[in-house]
C-alpha cells in the first residue's frame, strides 16, 4: 500500500485487475437470473399480454409481488388467484381491515372494498351505470358481503338555486324522480355469492349541506330495493338501518320479501315502523323461514304488538326476537306473554324500554314456568313495579332454563332483583356443566369412533 | 301516524338514534369480546371442578358488565322518557293547536259575518267603524297566530337546545362506557392472569406435595428394603458363621476319630507284632513253650498264613536279587571291558600325541632352517645393496656390520624343548631352569616340602594298610568338617563303612580328589618323619627317635597311627593342601609350555634380521633414491634429447655438403 502508484505497478497486469472489495453491494448475484428477467418482462406488459397459468407456484408468488396494483381488474380479477396481489391491492386502496371478517381472502376483502366504495361514490344521474355492468361479472364470485354505509342522493344543487330564486311552488316539482338513490336491481341478482347485504339510506359527514332527505328512503327506492333483495336468492342477512322507514315502505318491502327462499336475519333497527308495518312483518314472520328479528327504535305500539304475538304463536322458525324502545305497553307484553306460551323456539326475547308494567310481567312468568325453552329475557327499563318483580320472583324458583334476565331499572324490589339473579346465575353454571359434558361426551365419542 | 308529520324535533331523531345505535353496537361488541373470554377461561374451570370455583372472576364479569350495560339500559330509559315527554308535548302542542284552530275560526267566523254586514251598510261612518273592527279582528287574530308561532318556534329552540344537550350527554357517556369498557378490560385481564398464576401456583404446589409423597415413599421403601437386605446378609453371615463352626467340629472329631483309630490300630499293630514276635520266639522255644502255643493257637494260623507269604515274598526278593545281580555283574563287567578299551584308546592317544610333538618339532626345525636360510640370504642381499650404494654410488667406504645371528643355524633354544619333551615328568633340573623363581618359592614354604617326584616314587610303595590308617586318622581328626546328622546316621554301619562315606564327604570339602588320597598319605607320613627330625634336632637327637624312625622306616604301618601326632595332622594337611595346588598349579603351567615355545626370542632374533640395515642406512638410502630419480630425470631428459641433436647433426653434415657443392660449382664456374 505504501507503494506509489509507479511505473512498475503499471507494467504489472494483475495489479490492475482489482476486486473493490470496500463496497458493501457489491454481490456476485447482481445479475439477475434469465429467469427472473423474463418474470419481471412479463410483469412488464402483463396488461397486453397477461401470462399466468403457466407458470410454476414459485414464479406465480414472484408475479404477485411485482405486479401493479393499478392493472385494470377485467385482466386481473379472474386470472390472478387469492394472495398477496390482493393484499397489495387493498394496501393500496386505503388500510386493511380484519382479514378474519372476510373468510381469510385478501381477494373478497378487495372486492367487496372495491364493490362498497363504488356504491357509496355513486351518484345517480351523474355516474354511469355502465360501469357496474362492467364490474360485476368480475367480482360476482368473490362478493359475499355488501356493507354500504352511505348512498349520495343525486345532485341538487341547480334546483337549489332556482329554490333561492323561485317561490314555495317550485318545490312541489322537486319531488319528482330525481331524489331517488342508486338501483340495486342492476346489479344485485348477479351477485350470486351475496349472503349479506346491509344498507343504509343516508349521507356521511355531510357538514352544512345537510337536509332531512338526504336521510330519507324514498318510495321508489324501496321499491327497487325489495325487488333487487327478492331477486338475490342467495341473500341470508338483510339490514336495513336508519333509513326512515314507515309503514308503507314496509309494507311494500315485506311484499317482496314474503317467501323468501334464504333470508334468516331481518334487522330493521332505528326506523319508523309502526302498527302498520309491524302488522306486515307478522306476516312476513310465518311466511319466511326467518330466524332473528331486530325492529329495536321502531314505532311499533299495542296493536302491531298483537299482530305479531299472533305470528308468534303460529311460528316455529324464530329464535330471536329484539323489539327494544317500542311503545308495546301492556296491551303488546300480555299479547306477547301469552303467544309464548305456545311457542317452542324462541331463545330470545327483549322487552326493554316498552312501558311494560306489571300484567305483562305476570303473563311472561307464566311463561317462565310453564315453558324451558326461553333463554334470555330483558324487561329493563319498564316499570314492572313490586308486583312485577314477586311474580318474576316466584316464576323463577320454578324455572332452570332462563340464563339471562335483566330487570335493571324496572322498580323491583331489591331483594326479588337479587333472586332473580341468584337463579339465573345457577342456572348459567348449570348450563355450563352441561356444555361441558356434552362437550366431554363428544370428545370421548369421537375417541371412541 | 302521528310521528309522519314531520315536527322539527322528529327531523333530528335519526342521528340521535344513530349515537343510540352506536353505543348499543358498542355494547354489543363489548359483550362479544367478553363472551369468547367467558368460554375460555371457563372450560379450564369445568375440568378442574375439585380447585376453587373461580367465583371472583364470574362475579368480576357480571358486575363488570352490568356496570357497563347499565349505561346503556339507563339511555334507554331515558329514550323511552324522552320519547313519552315528546308524545306528552305533542299531544299538548295538538290540543292548543287545535283550541287554537278553533278560536281562530270564530274569529274568522266574526270577520266573515263582519264583511258580510259591511255589505249591508251604506253609510260610510258606519262602514269605515265595521273597517275598522274587522281590521282589528283580523289583527287580533294574527297576532294569535303569530303569538302561536312564536311559541312553537321558541319550543323548537328549546328542543333543539336539548338535543343538542342530549347529543353532548351522549358522547360523555359513549366516553364512559368507553373507559368502563377499557377498565372491565384490564381489570378482567388482569384477574385473569392472578387465576392463571394462582392455578399454576395450585398445580405447582400440588405436583411438589406429590413428588415429595412420592419422594418419602420411595425413601420409605428403600429403607425398608435396606434393611431387609441388612437383616438377610447378618443372618446369612450368622448361618455361614454356624456352619464353619460345625464343619470346624467335624474336622476335629474325624480328626480326633482318625487319630483315635490311627492309636488303636497302632497298638493293635504292635499287639499283633508283639504276638508275631513272641509267636517267632516261641517258635525258637518250641519245645518249651508249647502250651503258650495251644493258647495262641488261634493267632498262629493267622501268622502262619502270613509267613508263607513271607516266604513268597522273600523268594521273589531273592529271585529278583539273583537277577539284578546278574545284570549288575554283566554290567560291570562290559563296563570294565569299556574302561580297559578306553585306557587303550588313551594310551594310543597319547602315543600318537608325543609322535605328533616330535613330528611338529622337527616340521619346525626344518621350516626354521629354511626360512633362516631364506632370510640369511636376504640379508646378505641387502647388505650387497647397500654396499653398492655406498660404494658406487655415494662413494662412501662401507663396513659390513656385525652380525652374530649369521653365524647361528636351526632355531633358537633347540636344546631346551626337546629335552622337555623326552624327559617328561623326570625332568626336575630342565624345570628348575626354566621356573627358577618357581622353585625359590617351593624352597621358601619350607624344607618340608618335598617334591612331587619323590612323593609319587613312594606313592607306590606305600601299601594299603597305611593308607587305611591314614584314612581313618584323617576321618577321625577332620570330623569337625562333617555335619553331625551325617556322624549320627553312620553310627550303626561298620567302620569301613564309615571311613569311605566320610571320606566321600570329607574329600570334597578339602578339594582333593580320590586319586590324591595315596599321596596325601605319603605327604603326611614324610611330614611325621620330617618334625620328628626337627624335634630329634632340638634335643639334638636321642638315640631312642633315631630307633623310633628307623623302625617306622621299616615298619611304618604298624606304628603309623599311634606315631603321628594328631595335633600335626591338621597343619600338615594344611601344607599338603597348599603344595598339592601349586603343584597343580606348575604342572598346568608345564603343559602350557610344552605346547607353546617361548616365542620371546625368536622375535628380538627375526628383529635383529629385519635391522641388519640401520635406520640413518635407510634415511641415506631415502636421499641417494631421490638424487638418483632425479639424475634419471636428467638422463631422460638427454636421451630425448639425443635424436634431437642427431638430426641437427645430420642437417648440418648436409648443410656442409651442400655448400661444399656450391662450393664446387661456383669454382667451376669460375673456372
Amino acid at each position: 500500500m505504501s507503494r506509489s502508484p509507479d511505473p512498475p505497478a503499471a507494467a504489472d497486469p494483475r495489479q490492475l485487475r482489482r476486486i473493490i472489495a470496500e463496497d458493501a453491494h457489491w454481490f456476485l448475484n447482481t445479475v439477475p437470473s434469465l429467469s427472473n428477467l423474463c418474470l419481471q418482462s412479463i410483469v412488464n406488459h402483463f396488461e397486453e399480454r397477461p401470462i399466468w397459468e403457466g407458470l410454476s407456484p414459485v414464479h406465480k408468488d414472484f408475479v404477485q409481488e411485482r405486479l401493479s396494483t393499478s392493472m385494470p381488474l377485467h385482466v386481473t380479477a379472474n386470472l390472478i388467484h387469492d394472495g398477496v396481489y390482493w393484499k397489495r391491492c387493498c394496501e393500496n386502496r386505503g388500510g386493511i381491515r380484519d382479514l378474519t371478517h372476510y373468510g381469510n381472502s385478501w381477494k373478497r376483502m378487495f372486492f367487496e372494498k372495491h364493490m362498497e366504495n363504488m356504491i357509496e361514490l355513486f351518484i345517480p344521474d351523474v355516474t354511469e351505470p355502465k360501469t357496474f355492468v362492467e364490474m360485476v361479472p368480475l367480482c360476482k364470485d368473490y362478493i359475499k358481503r355488501l356493507n354500504i354505509s352511505q348512498l349520495l342522493p343525486p345532485v341538487t344543487e341547480p334546483q337549489k338555486k332556482e329554490e333561492e330564486y323561485g317561490s314555495e311552488l317550485v318545490i312541489e316539482n322537486e319531488d319528482g324522480p330525481s331524489m331517488d338513490h342508486f338501483d340495486f336491481n342492476i346489479m344485485l341478482d348477479k351477485l350470486t355469492n351475496l349472503e349479506e347485504f346491509h344498507v343504509v339510506y343516508r349521507v356521511k359527514q355531510c357538514g352544512l349541506n345537510f337536509e332531512c332527505k338526504m336521510f330519507e328512503m324514498t318510495h321508489r327506492d324501496c321499491e327497487s330495493l325489495a325487488k333487487a333483495v327478492k331477486s338475490c336468492k342467495t341473500l341470508k342477512i338483510l339490514r336495513l338501518n336508519l333509513s326512515h322507514m314507515e309503514d308503507t315502505k314496509c309494507r311494500l318491502l315485506v311484499k317482496y320479501l314474503l317467501d323468501h327462499p334464504s333470508l334468516r336475519e331481518l334487522d330493521l333497527s332505528h326506523n319508523l315502523i309502526g302498527d302498520k308495518g309491524a302488522r306486515a312483518i307478522g306476516k312476513l314472520l310465518n311466511r319466511s323461514s326467518l330466524e332473528t328479528l331486530n325492529l329495536c327504535d321502531n314505532n311499533i305500539g299495542g296493536p302491531g304488538a298483537k299482530a305479531l304475538a299472533h305470528a308468534l304463536s303460529m311460528n316455529s322458525t324464530l329464535l330471536s326476537l329484539n323489539l327494544r324502545l317500542n311503545r308495546l305497553r301492556d296491551e303488546g307484553g300480555q299479547a306477547i306473554g301469552k303467544a309464548l306460551l305456545n311457542n317452542n323456539t324462541l331463545l330470545l326475547l327483549h322487552l326493554g324500554a316498552n312501558e311494560v308494567t306489571w300484567p305483562s310481567a305476570i303473563a311472561l312468568s307464566k311463561v317462565l314456568v310453564q315453558r324451558s325453552t326461553l333463554k334470555s329475557l330483558n324487561l329493563s327499563c319498564n316499570n314492572l313495579g313490586v308486583d312485577g318483580g314477586k311474580a318474576l320472583e316466584e316464576a323463577m324458583s320454578n324455572n332452570s332454563s332462563l340464563t339471562e334476565c335483566d330487570i335493571r331499572l324496572t322498580e323491583v324490589e331489591e331483594q326479588s332483583a337479587s333472586f332473580v339473579n341468584q337463579v339465573v346465575w345457577t342456572n348459567q353454571s348449570l348450563e355450563q356443566r352441561r356444555h361441558a359434558r356434552e362437550s366431554k361426551t363428544k370428545k370421548t365419542s369421537t375417541a371412541v369412533y | 301516524m302521528e310521528n309522519s308529520d314531520m315536527d322539527p324535533e322528529e327531523a333530528y331523531e335519526p342521528s340521535e338514534m344513530f349515537e343510540n345505535e352506536e353505543a348499543k353496537s358498542g355494547a354489543s361488541t363489548q359483550e362479544d369480546e367478553e363472551d369468547p373470554d367467558m368460554k375460555v377461561d371457563e372450560e379450564p374451570y369445568e375440568i378442574h371442578e375439585k380447585q376453587i370455583l373461580p367465583q371472583r372472576v364470574i362475579n368480576l364479569n357480571r358486575d363488570l358488565t352490568t356496570l357497563v350495560t347499565n349505561i346503556q339500559t339507563a339511555a334507554d330509559a331515558k329514550e323511552s322518557l324522552r320519547r313519552a315527554e315528546l308524545e306528552e308535548a305533542r299531544r299538548l302542542r295538538l290540543e292548543r293547536l287545535e283550541k287554537d284552530l278553533k278560536s281562530s275560526q270564530e274569529i274568522f267566523e266574526e270577520i266573515t259575518r263582519g264583511w258580510s254586514l259591511s255589505t249591508q251598510r251604506a253609510i260610510p261612518q258606519e262602514l269605515h267603524e265595521a273597517l275598522n273592527n274587522q281590521q282589528q279582528l283580523c289583527d287580533a287574530l294574527i297576532e294569535d297566530k303569530k303569538k302561536l308561532i312564536n311559541d312553537l318556534q321558541q319550543e323548537l329552540k328549546v328542543g333543539d337546545d336539548r338535543y343538542v344537550k342530549d347529543l353532548r350527554k351522549q358522547t360523555e357517556e359513549l366516553d364512559l362506557m368507553m373507559e368502563r369498557m377499557e377498565d372491565q378490560i384490564k381489570t378482567l385481564i388482569k384477574a385473569y392472569r392472578e387465576e392463571l398464576t394462582q392455578i399454576e401456583r395450585v398445580y405447582t404446589q400440588e405436583s411438589e406435595i406429590l413428588l415429595t409423597k412420592d419422594k418419602i415413599e420411595w425413601d420409605q421403601h428403600m429403607k425398608g428394603l435396606w434393611e431387609e437386605e441388612l437383616k438377610r446378609l447378618k443372618q446369612r453371615t450368622v448361618k455361614v458363621e454356624e456352619y464353619e463352626n460345625i464343619i470346624h467340629n467335624l474336622m476335629i472329631e474325624t480328626w480326633s476319630k482318625h487319630s483315635i483309630i490311627q492309636t488303636k490300630q497302632h497298638a493293635s499293630f504292635q499287639v499283633l507284632e508283639r504276638e508275631s514276635k513272641q509267636l517267632r520266639m516261641a517258635k525258637f522255644t518250641k519245645t518249651h513253650t508249647r502250651h503258650e502255643i495251644a493258647e495262641s493257637k488261634f493267632s498262629l494260623t493267622n501268622i502262619k498264613t502270613r509267613l508263607s507269604r513271607m516266604k513268597k515274598q522273600m523268594a521273589n526278593l531273592s529271585d529278583k536279587y539273583k537277577s539284578q545281580r546278574d545284570e549288575f555283574t554283566k554290567k560291570s563287567r562290559y563296563l570294565s571291558e569299556d574302561y580297559k578299551r578306553k585306557i587303550k584308546q588313551y594310551e594310543r592317544i597319547q602315543k600318537q600325541l608325543k609322535h605328533f610333538a616330535v613330528a611338529d618339532g622337527r616340521k619346525f626345525e626344518e621350516m626354521w632352517l629354511m626360512i633362516d636360510a631364506e632370510v640369511k640370504q636376504l640379508v646378505e642381499r641387502a647388505l650387497d645393496i647397500d654396499s653398492q650404494i655406498c660404494k658406487q654410488h655415494l662413494g662412501v667406504a662401507w663396513e659390513r656390520p656385525v652380525m652374530g645371528f649369521m653365524e647361528l643355524c636351526g632355531p633358537i633354544q633347540p636344546q631346551g624343548v626337546p629335552q622337555l619333551l623326552h624327559t617328561g615328568q623326570d625332568s626336575q633340573d630342565s624345570q628348575r631352569m626354566m621356573d627358577p623363581s618357581v622353585r625359590k618359592e617351593i624352597e621358601a614354604e619350607g624344607s618340608a616340602v618335598q617334591t612331587e617326584s619323590g612323593a609319587e616314587e613312594e606313592e607306590e610303595k606305600l601299601p594299603m594298610e597305611t593308607l587305611k590308617g591314614v584314612m581313618e586318622l584323617l576321618c577321625d581328626k577332620a570330623g569337625f568338617l562333617m555335619e553331625d546328622k551325617l556322624l549320627k546316621l553312620l553310627i550303626p554301619l561298620g567302620k569301613e563303612e564309615q571311613t569311605v562315606v566320610k571320606l566321600g564327604s570329607l574329600l570334597p570339602y578339602i578339594g582333593i580328589e580320590e586319586e590324591d588320597i595315596p599321596k596325601l598319605a605319603a605327604f603326611l607320613l614324610k611330614y611325621r618323619h620330617q618334625q620328628r627330625e626337627q624335634t630329634e634336632d632340638v634335643c639334638d637327637g636321642s638315640a631312642e627317635s633315631n630307633n623310633k624312625a628307623e623302625e617306622e622306616e621299616t615298619e611304618p604301618t604298624t606304628h603309623l597311627t599311634s606315631d603321628l601326632d594328631p595335633y600335626d595332622v591338621v597343619p600338615a594337611l594344611k601344607s599338603f593342601l597348599r603344595q598339592h595346588m601349586r603343584s597343580r598349579e606348575s604342572s598346568a603351567r608345564q603343559h602350557l609350555h610344552e605346547a607353546a615355545r617361548d616365542s620371546s626370542e625368536d622375535e628380538a632374533y627375526w628383529q635383529s634380521m629385519g635391522s641388519v640395515i640401520c635406520e640413518d642406512q635407510l634415511r641415506l638410502w631415502d636421499t641417494a633414491e631421490n638424487k638418483l630419480r632425479q639424475y634419471q630425470a636428467v638422463l631422460a631428459e638427454i636421451s630425448a634429447l639425443v635424436p634431437e641433436t642427431e638430426s641437427l647433426q645430420q642437417q648440418n653434415r648436409e648443410l656442409r655438403m651442400l655448400l661444399q657443392q656450391t662450393l664446387k660449382v661456383s669454382t667451376d664456374l669460375e673456372m
